[in-house]
């Protein structure tokens, strides 16, 4: 019987009842939905690591190692494979300019790769190509296709007999300035070391990757041992592939405990303050079950089960919400499918959330309870007499003559405010969250295309990059860029106490390369000192007029520099005058020149590997904008649901509160519209000062956001005028869409029956 | 001469196939300035009547005139129009707005009538100019009652309408209130309409009208209707 009454009593509450179990959908979903994504691709990622056996440490050496020295570090207690490598960037022949990182193991058992297609690996095999899957299908490349390389202008031909994904190449990109990976231009493949060994003519190793659970300092103790020499030993997180991997598991973490525990909490105090109403109304009933001589208990378990009810239906949505937002966010088409390359997708649920979840229902059930327990406290008579609201007092304000001078609409609308302060609280927290999370996302992409932008205009003076070949002299490299009226530069990779950052060295005559300060102006660059980018800057604590020392990749060599200033850069990376690098006596190759000359006038040549234009590098900025574009529509999107959602349930309980006195001003004869207009009113006012506070607390939001992402960008946060503006008409719009639904519920007022019954 | 008049009006509810027919074609006809009272017992139609007179419901057939205007046929907003200019409400529950001090809660009609009466004044009429910054529910029943008289005339209506105003009082009170309502509708030229149970305030009206089963049984004119003070309460 009484869970008859329950069902039709939720339906006469549904308003209130499907704002709730929406509410904690969301909130689940939301929560749920973040933590799966980072969960996946943690899951997802590591297993593909273990899949494809990624090495635990990379020793470097640019003399190469010799089957001896491989011999020499298996021999270590506590290595459990090793095996030579060589990974390059080699040049795919005939295909107008793509490359490959070629990769080849000695061992399979490690670094491997995971076969999707073709024949299993075989290090006998003279002519076999493992090509990437994705480097495949962009260019129309089939098993038994035949494809070659060039690789210091060597061809290495074969055929392709697998198609790969390849945990090394997991974030499949040509070099650091490259954000995300173009499968049409860059893919990865593997060869055996006999097609390697013969098309080269020999077994030049320069690393060997090695399997072990030693520690950093035990292993680098023991290979010294074991090699007689200091080597160069980089672990795993060093690794761009492991080190993007754990960057997104992290930033999925921050993602998952901050705007999630929004939602969840606008989800909670919606649920507080609509079961405390609700069990208020309920009073009376309440009053007459515990006269007919229901035990209290009974009573509180009829009532907690409406709390229950709406948590366990919920959650149950909020599950299948959850799924859908993580399966958006990772799936091979999705979002991370356009960045990284894993063989499987699937969801992970961490087991935290399942107790999150349960906890949920219980937090909820609980303020069911209470509420129930509040109502019945006392005798049967005590709960039959009904609910009374707190009695009006006089506000401070209405001491002034000014308030009198306001118009009725106002005074009324001031004194309900005051009257309901929970009420108000949260339709603030909701206005107030709307507005946040809409302004950070409008904000975010300003601070990333006014980032692009100066990148741009400011970073890029020039129209083409030239990549000179490897193989010539630097008489013929000089002569290339004076030809095109160039700038030119190279990189060395050097490491900062063991961490490996590029060093980029330019000789600028023509100004086409440029730097800019923290507060993006351009910096000079002055050829008595290096140039640190803002990242490195914080995390080695260095300013201007500091010493940092470096010390080129695989060499024992250390060089001292100035720190000259700090920039902003879109790479970790350090910068110096060609004049400054010669003054170290730093050797370096000039790999690149950087010309005002238009791509298609560039002649080829033997000298030119390959050119790429301005837009070409913008372009790879496309596909991460496209990407932030759906992450800022979901954002807003979103925001704007909590705001109707939280706005319509308050407007509706605040309706079935002043029904009566919105049946007395229609009966004195107040016409529907002007009535619609003092419940706007409300809306509005309480929209604007929830758009006030909303407004700094977002750009605080974003500046937290852009802080916890610095690791991957120095972006200065910037939101434009068109933001503000968006972010207040979007809000102010969404009060007023709600303030028009329950506006319509006046017209239904039927005044006879508002006016019979009992005060 | 007639400032309410009935031609055989009905107001029919239905839920499902139940049919109730609260009112079923009623004639009437009322004087201007007459204190009009409407007995019967529960269920009779009477607040079905008032509550058509005052524009709060529409008749399923018949037509109502008031002060030559038919009303029976107006939109939502002629009908909230109509209840702001002609007539004013005395509730049995006061229907007080409970955020509004007394004096706003008589000075809300200065938003919908084109010409009100002072507020300040109606209040002292009812004897109420003291408490006018004090909010409804620090009022006593009877004055909360006096308060929704003051608002009911300050929009100056023509007609005064009365449902059970004395129900929810003491009888010593009640007999105040009505005294008050007697005394205000002689002293403003008022029409006013009083629908009750009460016998006892029948006694005190120019006409009585007896209403059962949704029919009006009977039009009594009174000649010499007993003041407040000569009714045994």
């Amino acid at each position: 019987m009484l869970i008859r009454k329950m069902l039709r009593t939720a339906w006469s509450y549904k308003a209130q009842f499907i704002s709730m179990i929406l509410m904690v959908m969301l909130g689940v979903g939301m929560f749920l939905g973040f933590n799966m994504e980072w969960a996946s691709i943690e899951h997802n990622m590591f297993s593909f690591f273990d899949d494809c056996n990624f090495a635990d440490y990379r020793l470097v050496s640019e003399s190469g190692y010799t089957d001896d020295d491989l011999g020499k570090i298996k021999n270590i207690d506590g290595v459990t494979a090793a095996a030579r490598i060589l990974s390059v960037n080699v040049d795919v022949k005939d295909s107008g300019g793509d490359s490959v990182a070629l990769a080849v193991t000695t061992d399979f058992s490690v670094s491997s790769f995971v076969l999707i297609d073709g024949d299993t690996y075989d290090g006998e095999s003279p002519d076999g190509i493992w090509l990437s899957d994705r480097y495949a299908a962009e260019n129309d490349i089939n098993l038994g296709d035949s494809i070659a390389f060039t690789y210091r202008g060597i061809e290495i031909s074969g055929n392709v007999v697998g198609l790969i994904k390849a945990a090394e190449q997991m974030i499949c990109v040509r070099d650091n300035t490259q954000l995300m990976p173009d499968f049409k231009t860059h893919g990865f493949a593997c060869i055996s070391p006999a097609l390697y060994e013969s098309a080269v003519g020999s077994g030049y190793y320069p690393q060997i990757n090695v399997i072990s659970d030693l520690d950093k300092d035990t292993f680098s103790e023991e290979v010294n041992r074991a090699l007689g020499k200091t080597t160069v030993i980089l672990t795993k997180e060093e690794d761009l592939a492991y080190s993007q991997a754990e960057g997104e598991v992290d930033e999925g973490k921050a993602m998952g405990s901050i705007l999630p525990a929004l939602f969840l909490l606008i989800g909670l105090l919606t649920m507080v303050t609509t079961m405390h109403r609700l069990t208020a109304k309920e009073k009376t009933q309440i009053g007459t079950l515990k006269a007919l001589g229901f035990h209290d208990s009974r009573i509180i378990r009829h009532y907690t089960s409406f709390a229950f009810f709406v948590a366990v239906v919920g959650t149950a949505l909020g599950v299948g919400v959850g799924y859908a937002v993580a399966w958006f966010i990772m799936n091979p088409n999705g979002m991370m499918g356009t960045y990284m390359d894993l063989p499987e997708w699937r969801l992970v649920l961490p087991g935290f959330c399942i107790a999150a979840v349960a906890l949920i229902i219980l937090l909820l059930t609980l303020i069911g309870f209470l509420s129930t327990r509040q109502m019945l406290a006392g005798t049967a008579a005590d709960a039959l007499r009904p609910y009374t609201p707190k009695k009006m007092k006089p506000m401070l304000i209405e001491r002034t003559k000014l308030f009198h001078r306001l118009p009725f609409g106002t005074r009324w609308n001031m004194r309900d405010i005051v009257r309901h302060k929970a009420r108000t609280a949260m339709s603030m927290v909701g206005i107030v969250g709307c507005t946040i999370l809409i302004l950070a996302a409008f904000g975010m992409k300003d601070t990333m295309n006014a980032f692009l932008d100066m990148y741009y205009d400011n970073g890029l003076n020039y129209s083409s990059r030239i990549f000179l070949s490897e193989g010539v002299t630097d008489e013929e490299r000089r002569e290339v860029i004076e030809k095109y009226d160039g700038d030119c530069g190279g990189s060395v990779s050097v490491q900062i106490e063991g961490k490996t950052v590029s060093l980029d060295i330019y000789n600028i005559t023509h100004d086409k390369i440029r730097i800019m300060d923290e507060s993006t102006k351009k910096i000079d660059i002055g050829d008595d000192g290096a140039y640190i980018c803002m990242r490195l800057a914080e995390q080695f604590g260095l300013r201007a007029g500091d010493t940092v020392t470096v010390s080129p990749f695989g060499t024992d060599d250390t060089y001292t520099l100035r720190v000259a200033g700090i920039f902003r850069s879109v790479s970790e990376n350090i910068v110096v005058s060609g004049k400054y690098a010669g003054s170290l006596k730093s050797p370096y190759t000039i790999d690149s020149g950087y010309t005002d000359t238009e791509k298609g006038d560039i002649a080829a040549s033997g000298v030119i590997k390959s050119v790429q234009s301005k837009q070409m590098i913008m372009d790879s900025f496309e596909g991460f904008l496209s990407i932030m574009d759906t992450m800022i529509y979901m954002l807003v999107g979103g925001a704007l649901l909590l705001g109707i959602i939280v706005l319509y349930n308050l407007g509706a309980m605040s309706y079935t509160e002043r029904y009566r006195e919105m049946a007395t001003l229609k009966v004195v004869g107040f016409r529907d519209k002007k009535i619609g207009r003092l419940l706007a009113g409300q809306n509005l006012a309480l929209s604007i000062v929830g758009i006030i506070i909303g407004i700094p607390l977002g750009a605080l939001t974003l500046s937290y956001m852009l802080k916890t992402l610095a690791s991957e960008y120095e972006m200065k946060m910037s939101i434009g005028a068109g933001s503000y503006i968006l972010t207040v008409l979007l809000t102010v719009g969404m009060s007023l869409l709600v303030s028009l639904m329950v506006a319509r519920k006046n017209r239904k007022i039927d005044m006879v029956e508002a006016l019979k019954g009992q005060e | 001469m007639a400032i309410v008049e009935f031609q055989n009006v009905s107001r029919v509810y239905t839920s499902g196939d139940h049919e109730l027919r609260a009112l079923d074609g009623v004639d009437l006809s009322l004087d201007e300035g007459k204190f009009v009272v409407i007995l019967g017992p529960s269920g009779a139609g009477k607040s079905t009547l008032l509550n058509l007179l005052g524009g709060l419901d529409s008749p399923t057939s018949g037509k109502i005139v008031v002060c030559g205007k038919d009303i029976s046929t107006l939109s939502n907003n002629e009908l909230a129009d109509y209840r702001a200019e002609t007539v004013g409400f005395v509730f049995q529950f006061y229907n007080l707005i409970p955020t509004l001090t007394v004096h706003e809660n008589v000075a809300l009609v200065k938003e919908i009538t084109k010409e009100p009466l002072s507020a300040t004044k109606m209040l002292s009429e009812v004897g109420l100019a003291d408490h006018a910054k004090n909010f409804p529910s620090e009022l006593s029943g009877g004055e909360q009652q006096r308060v929704s008289i003051a608002r009911a005339l300050a929009k100056n209506p023509k007609i005064l309408l009365c449902d059970e105003p004395t129900g929810a009082l003491d009888s010593a009170t009640g007999v105040l209130v009505l005294k008050l309502l007697l005394r205000m509708a002689r002293e403003y030229g008022k029409t006013i309409v009083i629908v009750t149970h009460n016998q006892n305030i029948a006694k005190m009206a120019d006409t009585v009208i007896r209403v059962k089963n949704g029919k009006v049984m009977s039009v009594e004119e009174q000649e010499s209707p007993a003041s407040a003070d000569d009714i045994d309460w």
